[in-house]
């Protein structure tokens, strides 16, 4: 297992001297109506933005010569959207062939050129967390992306985020919705299986790993080590044991509220961490459990009723539930919903009152804090990236539009050259067409 | 007498493929006087001579500094270009498309099939036992100057292994030059089971490579301490895969874009593998990791954005773009970044097409010599055959080709080649018993082809210069190019590259032509249709 | 209705048998309701007295009046008389007997309207048992949204809770899917719900499927006019033959055809069509083919409106918008196409309407016309094409969709603008009722606050 860290470790060396990662921009946004997040509104604010982190913010500040400036007047600047559950840029979401998938990695099939990564851009979206999809009660290793449209996908890669399993209960794993796509049924075909299947493949994990630590006992012993075999590298149960040993947490997809506090009691059976319940439509049911135990849920905002499991997902879901304690992210889970998560975080102001703050939160801190990148993004806070979205209008109102979306000082979305660009496609167009009418 | 010498020439290579007379039969010589001599490995030579013996090139040099052998035929080149035959290191041609156990009509299997059904593993998928011969294919692929040719198995994740063939016949045994080539490895999934995902395949790539490496220290440990360790239990599977996996065999995974040529290039440093990369028109978008990892490059021509990337997705406008100037310049970057590589078919069916594409690269800025080198010492030295093919030097293998005008310029034509020394003429198509046409075919016709299952429309576009006819055959299935016609007399021949929902393929028409009406039938992958066209009046 | 019932009522007309059928039961109802009453009576006379006397009166007072039709009133009065609006203006004399609604601070807007739904027809779209839009087959035009109506729907309360009051509610499928029903949000029986029915007779034309990945290829659209050319015509016959036979009894009478028969109205320029069309070369052969054939026709979806909006506006033909949480087919048109159609065919002088094309987020109708204002649409039209646009699409203009004086009484009242997503509706009228906001989301909301509650 180690030489395995050691080809890894190389590879991030060699992406690392070969991508300009981390080595961003400097920019200039002047004046604009700042929504923080964690440090309140400021009026009139400007943000200086050196080598792709915020290195300054508040009024009246002075722009070191020859920086590019980008007029904020009158707009609403707030740090880059975070989708903690999507599918974009990837080239396959689910492994359906077999229950138990945990040896795929999303980080494989990066589609880096997916264009659902340009359409979250022009909704104000920056990074997400991409995942495999629900088809299995385990499913992979998902990966969080910046959504630097253009670049690889080395460069679009977060390293620092927290390492995430897949996790599905219900309907989706039960294969519940699936008529006619596959005649002879996949075990397991009923909650009670989606709980034992997942029990199992811990509980093989957890001898597994005791099989390599019983290994590396022994090799210890120079007269045994010539023919003491290595055991057999899983990459099935490898994921599992890296959840055993708290490197990496599971995030688990839910609708119903007695599969969600299921997989809690099976999170402490085997003393795994749940990074999230994902949809988990019935949490408002449950809030204390989930207060309690710190887990936080990554939902959507009303998408709802679809099917039988998500019949009792109200609106008010989102907003009920942080205001008792949970820590909740509203997500896309598609490549559409992506651009307008600024409405849909909306929603839990005219469903469950929440604040204008409290209401951004779900898509900026909230989901940085579930994937372990709070530190990094999810406000606009000196030191962190300069991954922000500019909107003509406050962005939780209806009326709002993204103007401009930037990762780490350098701008991957800007309407109003995207307009031009368009237009010059139109003009350039034009002559041949009505040549064509006539 | 000089006749007569032909004519005994000729029965003695007719008499050498009705016979199959064992190779040690001494093969015919031959002066190939007065041409410009293109080695590839040195300096070209103006008014040169080439003495072929026995399958081998004896001498070559300056006319003046070679005397022509007594009892050589001599052959006429003057202004005529020689060049080494041209190998094309990825292709399928002669391959039988059909699933080697025969049955078609496999079950898909469910859902539920085990991982371990291994529906993915054709590892023993051996391409020389599922190649079938055509004559057409032979001598398109002689009219093209291409002499070798590594056929390769049909995609599936573990593919197979490739057979190297040398065409220098109508038989296959003799053509073999190198049976088990390479293990190719497909980024696809696998029908029914496991896996049915990208992402599935490479966990699989990794999987099946660590077992082989968990499976061969086994076995080693096994022989050492018999009376200690378990002896393993016998996989097939990982057997076949141990060549490749720990002594260090090639295999060649096919990119078919630039995520994939990455996806390649971890798993061949993950595992030690002696990876080749196949395909990869892709590869001028991620040069820093091809220059870095140093691997084989066997690139395609076919010029078109894979499925997936930008140049396909956003916008016609783009996409046309892209196939016609940015991906043609994928060979030019390659060597401007000092790579060398092998320019080969890949999914394009067509020999006269593949040239084309080579010197549609070349006008976009590969240098002709190296786009040369592409098609012949550098696949020779890839496919390890350089000692004996690849260029033309003394002692090696006769492959010549003669062509009017340079290669890789418009207008070229191979008027001759030469395989294992045996000479093949290509010049006119048809030649025996070729009648001058009797009708001038040029203009628009509609075109009704009824087989048992569909009728089609069609309109085609005939350009008739002399005996052989271009044009283009449009429908709602797309455009597709007429890569060969001929008239003689009233009997049509018609070559169609065709693209039937993504896959190419090569119909063949023959039939009569009248002035306005054309019947006949049309042939696909072992099937038939009638197609009869009527002419569309000229409205001028 | 009537006109149809009479358009219909033929020799052998079974949709006059099942309406006779229908009566009888009717009649049998309203019997068995009499005798309720007389019974009731006995105790409630006093009360029920009173009741039949005079209609209910309420007066909204102080709020913003947005009439739609009008210009806004800052500060009015809106007096409602049992269904209908009967006075509305900045000084309006309240009678004794009004209730009184203080709205100070409020706004009041006309209900919205939705141009097209699925209320009443899907609970759950992924339970084929609770779906019933969809009618298996290519050509349906026999069947009818209004006769699957579902009134207990939990969607339509929350729906209403946002301040549509009027909906569409359209079958969809094959290439004709069947009639359209114009509902009101409030009712016990399928019939309380109905307004008007038919108000179209739906026709598909299929949509450019897929995000930015295929290329503009127009889909089989000229094949779908040339079928649909060949039923009306052989509605047309069958007519022809049937009148025929009628007059002349050596002619055979020709067999009863449920779908020919349901075309009728349509071919008669009566009933309209409303086709749902995307792509450009389909949308100016639809054009063409409604006037060939003399067609009323809405147009639907319409997604490359804004590359033919002014042959739209030439032809005079309405378009109902589909759900904006769509992305545009083809990159080069650009991400923000949809988002712009709407704009743009105002500014070409089509008449517009929004639609959710939900049951489950029907609630979302007014952030599509804001989304459309985000991007050029104004802000006024946007409120008309929830409201006065679709009610006159539907033939209903001088019913609903403004605060006008003798229509009816759908009114909402909110703490903000109409369309926003930040607001709340704080009273809801439909034909002169209030209407209770809680539902479905709220019932499960309290039940589990309540668990909170719990120690």
């Amino acid at each position: 297992m180690k030489w395995r860290k050691f080809v890894g470790l190389i590879l991030a060396m060699v992406w690392l001297g070969l991508s300009p990662l981390g080595a961003g921009q400097d920019l200039f946004i002047k004046n604009g109506t700042l929504l923080t997040i964690t440090q309140g509104i400021i009026h009139g604010g400007d943000i200086l933005i050196i080598d792709g982190k915020i290195k300054e913010i508040g009024q009246n500040l002075t722009p070191p010569k020859g920086i590019r400036v980008i007029d904020a007047t009158g707009k609403y600047v707030m740090p880059g959207i975070i989708d903690s559950h999507t599918h974009v840029a990837l080239s396959g979401t689910n492994e359906a062939s077999v229950a138990i998938s945990s040896k795929v990695r999303m980080k494989d099939v990066i589609n880096p050129e997916d264009p659902a990564i340009f359409t979250a851009l022009t909704g104000g979206v920056t990074m997400v967390h991409t995942m495999h999809g629900s088809a299995n009660p385990i499913g992979g290793e998902n990966v969080v992306l910046k959504m630097k449209w253009g670049k690889s996908s080395e460069e679009m890669y977060v390293p620092y985020a927290y390492r995430t399993l897949k996790f599905a209960l219900g309907e989706n794993p039960k294969r519940a919705n699936m008529m006619g796509f596959s005649a002879q049924p996949r075990y397991p075909q009923t909650r009670m299986g989606v709980i034992a299947i997942i029990r199992r493949e811990f509980a093989k994990a957890r001898s597994y790993m005791r099989e390599w630590e019983r290994y590396n006992q022994l090799k210890k012993n120079k007269k045994l080590v010539s023919f003491i075999l290595p055991p057999r590298r899983n990459l099935r149960l490898e994921p599992l044991v890296l959840m055993l040993q708290g490197k990496m947490v599971a995030r688990c997809h839910t609708y119903q509220a007695d599969e969600t506090l299921e997989f809690i009691k099976l999170s402490k059976e085997f003393g795994f961490k749940i990074g999230a319940f994902e949809h988990a439509w019935e949490a408002y049911k449950i809030v204390k459990e989930l207060a309690a135990e710190k887990i936080g849920i990554s939902v959507f905002a009303d998408n709802w009723a679809y099917k039988m499991e998500a019949y009792q997902g109200i609106a008010y879901m989102a907003g009920f539930c942080a205001k008792h304690g949970v820590l909740v992210s509203i997500n896309s889970d598609s490549g559409e919903r992506i651009r307008r998560l600024f409405n849909d975080a909306a929603k839990t102001m005219r469903y469950g009152d929440l604040s204008e703050d409290e209401a951004l939160k779900l898509i900026t801190i909230n989901p940085a804090i579930q994937l372990g990148v709070q530190k990094r993004v999810g406000s606009l806070e000196v030191g962190k990236d300069a991954d922000i979205a500019i909107f003509n209008k406050h962005p939780l109102s209806a009326y709002t539009r993204c103007e401009m979306t930037i990762i780490e000082g350098e701008v991957y979305f800007d309407r109003a050259k995207y307009l031009e660009e368009q237009q010059k496609k139109a003009a350039a167009k034009k002559p041949h067409k009505k040549g064509g009418q006539k | 007498m000089r006749v007569i010498r032909n004519y005994l020439v000729f029965l003695l290579v007719i008499g050498f493929f009705v016979s199959s007379l064992p190779a040690e039969k001494v093969k015919p010589t031959y002066a190939v006087v007065g041409c410009r001599i293109h080695p590839v490995t040195g300096p070209v030579i103006e008014n040169g001579t080439i003495i072929i013996r026995n399958g081998k090139i004896e001498t070559l040099g300056p006319a003046a500094k070679v005397n022509i052998p007594e009892d050589a035929e001599v052959v006429e080149a003057q202004g005529l270009e020689a060049y080494p035959g041209l190998i094309d290191a990825y292709s399928q041609y002669f391959l039988e498309t059909k699933s080697p156990s025969g049955s078609t009509a496999q079950r898909r299997p469910p859902f539920s099939a085990p991982a371990e059904e291994r529906s993915w593993d054709k590892t023993n998928f051996l391409v020389l036992d599922n190649l079938k011969f055509k004559k057409t294919t032979l001598s398109s692929l002689h009219k093209a100057g291409i002499t070798t040719i590594l056929v390769t198995p049909p995609q599936q994740i573990f593919a197979g292994v490739s057979t190297l063939l040398n065409l220098n016949g109508e038989k296959f045994p003799p053509m073999v030059l190198n049976d088990k080539v390479f293990l190719h490895l497909y980024f696809t999934t696998s029908r029914g089971g496991y896996p049915s995902s990208l992402m599935g395949t490479v966990a699989l790539f990794r999987q099946s490579f660590l077992d082989a490496q968990h499976y061969a220290l086994q076995k080693k440990t096994f022989l050492r301490f018999p009376a200690k360790v378990s002896r393993p239990e016998y996989d097939a599977f990982l057997e076949r895969l141990l060549p490749y996996v720990v002594e260090k065999k090639p295999v060649v995974f096919d990119c078919a874009n630039m995520q994939d040529i990455k996806r390649a290039i971890n798993l061949i440093e993950e595992f030690k593998l002696n990876g080749f990369i196949a395909g990869a028109n892709e590869a001028w978008r991620v040069i820093d990791w091809v220059k870095r990892a140093k691997n084989p490059l066997l690139v395609t021509v076919d010029f078109k954005p894979p499925l997936g990337s930008r140049y396909a997705n956003l916008g016609e406008e783009l996409k046309k773009k892209a196939e016609k100037e940015i991906y043609p310049r994928n060979p030019a970057e390659l060597q401007k970044n000092g790579l060398t590589f092998a320019l080969v078919s890949g999914k394009i069916s067509n020999p006269k097409e593949f040239i084309k594409k080579v010197t549609q690269a070349v006008e976009a800025g590969l240098p002709a010599d190296k786009a040369l080198q592409a098609l012949t010492i550098v696949p020779a030295r890839l496919l390890q055959v350089d000692s004996y093919l690849g260029s033309l030097e003394p002692g090696k293998i006769a492959n010549v080709i003669l062509t009017k005008g340079q290669l890789l310029t418009k207008g070229c034509q191979v008027t001759r080649v030469f395989v294992d020394g045996l000479s093949f003429e290509v010049q006119a198509p048809a030649a025996k018993g070729a009648q001058a046409p009797s009708v001038n075919l040029s203009g628009k016709w509609k075109v009704t082809v009824v087989s048992q299952m569909v009728t089609m429309e069609m309109t085609m576009d005939l350009t008739q210069e002399g005996s052989s006819l271009t044009g283009r055959l449009t429908s709602e299935m797309g455009n597709w190019e007429i890569s060969e016609g001929t008239l003689s007399g009233d009997k049509l021949t018609l070559v169609i590259a065709a693209n039937v929902m993504g896959q190419d393929m090569e119909l063949t028409f023959e039939g009569q032509a009248t002035k306005d009406k054309i019947t006949g039938s049309i042939s696909f992958m072992g099937g038939s249709a009638e197609m009869t066209a009527t002419r569309i009046p000229d409205k001028s | 209705m009537k006109e149809i019932i009479k358009m219909m009522s033929r020799p052998m007309n079974w949709l006059e048998k099942m309406r006779k059928k229908k009566k009888a039961s009717l009649r049998h109802f309203i019997g068995l309701g009499l005798v309720f009453c007389w019974l009731a009576g006995l105790v409630w006379w006093p009360t029920l007295a009173k009741a039949a006397e005079t209609e209910p009166v309420i007066a909204i007072k102080g709020a913003r009046l947005v009439t739609v039709t009008g210009s806004d009133i800052p500060q009015g009065t809106i007096l409602i008389k049992g269904k209908y609006i009967v006075d509305i203006g900045p000084s309006v004399t309240i009678p004794p007997e009004a209730k009184v609604i203080e709205a100070q601070g409020l706004v009041a807007y006309p209900g919205m309207i939705d141009g097209l739904t699925y209320l009443g027809l899907q609970e759950i779209s992924m339970v084929r048992a609770t779906v019933d839009m969809r009618e298996t087959g290519n050509i349906n035009p026999q069947v009818r949204a209004d006769e699957a109506l579902r009134p207990d729907s939990v969607h339509i309360p929350i729906t209403r809770a946002n301040g549509t009051t009027c909906a569409l509610v359209a079958p969809t499928g094959g290439l004709i899917s069947g009639m359209s029903a114009l509902i009101k949000l409030d009712g016990w029986t399928p019939e309380e719900l109905v307004i008007k029915v038919p108000v179209a007779m739906h026709i598909q034309f299929p949509m450019m499927r897929g995000r930015y990945r295929r290329s503009s290829r127009s889909v089989s659209g000229s094949k779908r006019i040339k079928e649909l050319k060949k039923l009306f015509n052989e509605a047309r016959y069958y007519e022809k033959r049937r009148l025929a036979a009628q007059k002349n009894l050596l002619l055979p009478y020709p067999d009863f055809d449920e779908k020919l028969e349901a075309l009728l109205p349509v071919v008669h320029g009566q009933l309209p069509v409303m086709i749902s069309v995307y792509a450009e070369k389909d949308i100016k052969e639809v054009i063409k083919f409604v006037q060939e054939e003399k067609l009323k026709a809405i147009l639907y979806g319409v997604h490359d409106g804004w590359k033919v909006a002014d042959e739209i506006a030439r032809a005079g033909l309405p378009v109902i918008l589909d759900s904006l949480y769509n992305q545009p087919s083809r990159w080069e048109d650009g991400y923000d196409a949809l988002y712009r159609n709407p704009a743009a065919l105002v500014k070409a002088g089509v008449k517009i309407a929004f639609s959710s094309q939900s049951a489950s987020l029907a609630k979302d109708l007014p952030w599509h016309a804001a989304k459309a204002v985000a991007f050029g649409l104004d802000q006024k039209e946007a409120l008309k094409a929830v409201t006065i646009n679709p009610a006159e699409i539907f033939g209903l203009g001088d019913q609903m969709g403004s605060l006008d004086k003798g229509k009816l009484a759908n009114i909402v009242l909110t703490d903000g603008d109409l369309l926003e997503i930040r607001r709340h509706v704080k009273h809801l009228f439909i034909e002169g009722k209030e209407i209770d906001l809680s539902n479905y989301y709220t019932d499960l909301l309290h039940k589990f606050e309540k668990r909170l509650k719990e120690k």
